[in-house]
């Protein structure tokens, strides 16, 4: 660890300067140059997800498996009241599977961009007195999300799995598409309302607001088939479409096209005759240009916040 | 006092650095909308910084002393990249490690084992590092079994001493130290300083800011000293000490 003041000296001499200010690059270079700092700083964001996660539950006697209390509850309501009461379930086939498709996927969704968006403020202390590459908080977040829906989405599995309804079909393509669509836009908003959140507060309380409408707005709870219904029936066949630019509307009906078969099949429920779900057309198409325009917005979102962060620390 | 280096390289360089603070009155969104139109009777402009340039050889430890608000903490986080100047630039080169406040980074619930870890890494250490220097670490913060305890349960003492051990393990080219040194009982400080001359004899740049005029001139060669963000004099620091008393 000594080296020699001498040796020291003349290992410094050979290393070029840098400049601490990064606003100066372009488009493409400043972004590069993040997402190189960021890798580079790997083994902490994995110590920072590993922070989130044990220290969420730390001295709880049940620990993690708070984790899964809350969307197993959210299951049962939706199953049960408006399920079973409101009678969402007389319309869609194996509701259970359908509506916990569409919970686990939204709940990736929005954890990361609520999380997401106080992760900095959350983090001040360390902003105010440390250089970090600042995205790196954003994405710890994101991060500890990752976790908790791949703990869901087991438990989606083996529902599927042990209900007989797993199909081997190109359609499993669509899950992960759908969550990597979701996961795109997620750290994309997340990066963006982060940095804004610094300099306007409400940002972290519209985002919560934005989120439950949004949650409305998705076709989580009732079917796809059901909207396009709707829209057919008021002659307006067209918001259908505007309802598909949502990014998470399309990522959730992509989960639900892979793991919840009954939606692609024929089936009878009581006296209702229930056909396949009218997926859309090029629905393939469609998300891999989401994803694709999801990507160039997450450039766009990184360069703000480069921009953002240079006063941080003071606004904090 | 630090090693002699010949032809000793700039580690760091700062050219016509400047720092605007703009202190804003309204932060809601509510009072942006009552404000809006209003919204410069809003805002105060502060200069922290005017004008600065500054240049430091490796191996050196400069001082930088100043009356309160003068602008000496704001230079030391512009140096380490910790908010960006409003004009002007820094560079520099090889590690840098910046001590501003100790224990930045770590979380109350996790144990002194995992705050080692974490605080590690955010200084930028990898993982092998970290344990290659871990006993290290707990024997000069003198925690001994508590490591394995929430730092939460620590006395304030247990707390400062294993962030300033975890900071000098770090191993940097260039070290930033604000106020930090007065940690700890008197056995623990001269520890401190111990370690500190260490670091000079090994040839690591050393930029310190107090407000002890008897710290710097025990721990540096040289010192600039700041008044309203203007460099008022640079040199030897027993002079600098003087220029200080009159600045006030």
């Amino acid at each position: 660890m000594s080296t020699s003041a001498q040796e020291r000296a003349d290992r410094l001499r050979s290393l070029s300067f840098e400049r601490t200010d990064a606003r100066q690059r372009g488009f493409f270079r400043g972004f590069g140059h993040a997402v190189v700092e960021v890798f580079g700083q790997r083994e902490l964001l994995n110590l920072l997800v590993r922070r989130e996660l044990k220290a969420k539950y730390k001295d709880s006697t049940l620990g993690f498996i708070w984790t899964l209390v809350r969307p197993l509850t959210m299951l049962l309501i939706y199953f049960v009241f408006i399920g079973q009461i409101l009678g969402a379930a007389h319309n869609v086939p194996n509701f259970a599977i359908f509506v916990y498709t569409g919970l686990t996927l939204w709940g990736l969704y929005s954890e990361v961009l609520i999380s997401g968006t106080s992760s900095v403020i959350a983090n001040a202390g360390l902003i105010r007195k440390v250089y970090l590459p600042r995205e790196i908080f954003p994405l710890a977040a994101t991060g500890s999300a990752l976790i908790n829906f791949a703990i869901q989405f087991g438990i989606l599995l083996l529902a599927v799995l042990v209900t007989g309804q797993f199909r081997v079909s190109w359609d499993l393509f669509y899950v992960p598409a759908g969550a990597l669509l979701a996961l795109v836009w997620a750290v994309a908003f997340a990066v963006l309302f982060s940095s804004l959140n610094v300099y306007l507060r409400d940002i972290q309380y519209l985002v919560e607001v934005g989120m439950q409408i949004l949650f409305w707005c998705s076709p989580i709870v009732y079917s796809w088939a059901q909207v396009v219904q709707t829209a057919k029936d008021h002659g307006v066949l067209w918001l259908a479409e505007v309802y598909l630019l949502n990014p998470i509307s399309l990522a959730v009906l992509g989960f639900q096209r892979g793991m919840w078969a009954a939606g692609s099949e024929t089936t009878q429920l009581g006296v209702n005759t229930i056909p396949p779900q009218p997926w859309p057309a090029h629905m393939a198409l469609d998300m891999l240009i989401a994803i694709a325009v999801g990507l160039i917005f997450l450039a766009i979102a990184q360069r703000v916040f480069a921009r953002l962060q240079g006063n941080f620390a003071q606004e904090i | 006092m630090p090693a002699a280096i010949t032809d000793a390289p700039a580690v760091l360089r700062a050219e016509g650095v400047s720092k605007r603070f703009v202190i804003r009155k309204d932060k809601s969104l509510k009072e942006r909308m009552v404000n809006f139109g209003r919204s410069n009777k809003h805002k105060d402009d502060f200069w922290a910084l005017d004008n600065v340039d500054l240049e430091v050889a490796a191996g050196s430890s400069v001082g930088l002393l100043g009356a309160n608000g003068s602008g000496k903490s704001t230079l030391l986080k512009v140096i380490g990249g910790i908010i960006q100047p409003t004009t002007g630039y820094v560079e520099r080169r090889g590690r840098i490690a910046a001590l501003l406040e100790l224990g930045a980074g770590f979380h109350p619930d996790l144990t002194g084992r995992d705050n080692v870890y974490l605080n590690g890494a955010i200084l930028g250490l990898s993982k092998r590092q970290i344990a290659a220097s871990f006993d290290a670490i707990v024997d000069f913060a003198e925690i001994g079994e508590f490591i394995d305890t929430q730092v939460k349960f620590y006395s304030s003492g247990m707390y400062v001493r294993l962030a300033f051990a975890i900071a000098v393990h770090v191993d940097p080219d260039i070290l930033l130290v604000d106020e930090v040194l007065a940690v700890g009982d008197e056995k623990f400080q001269a520890k401190c300083l111990a370690k500190v001359a260490d670091f000079q004899r090994e040839g690591r740049t050393i930029v310190f800011v107090s407000h002890s005029a008897e710290q710097v001139n025990r721990v540096c060669d040289s010192a600039i000293v700041l008044s309203h963000g203007k460099v008022i004099y640079r040199g030897d620091t027993k002079d600098a000490i003087a220029a200080l008393r009159k600045s006030f």
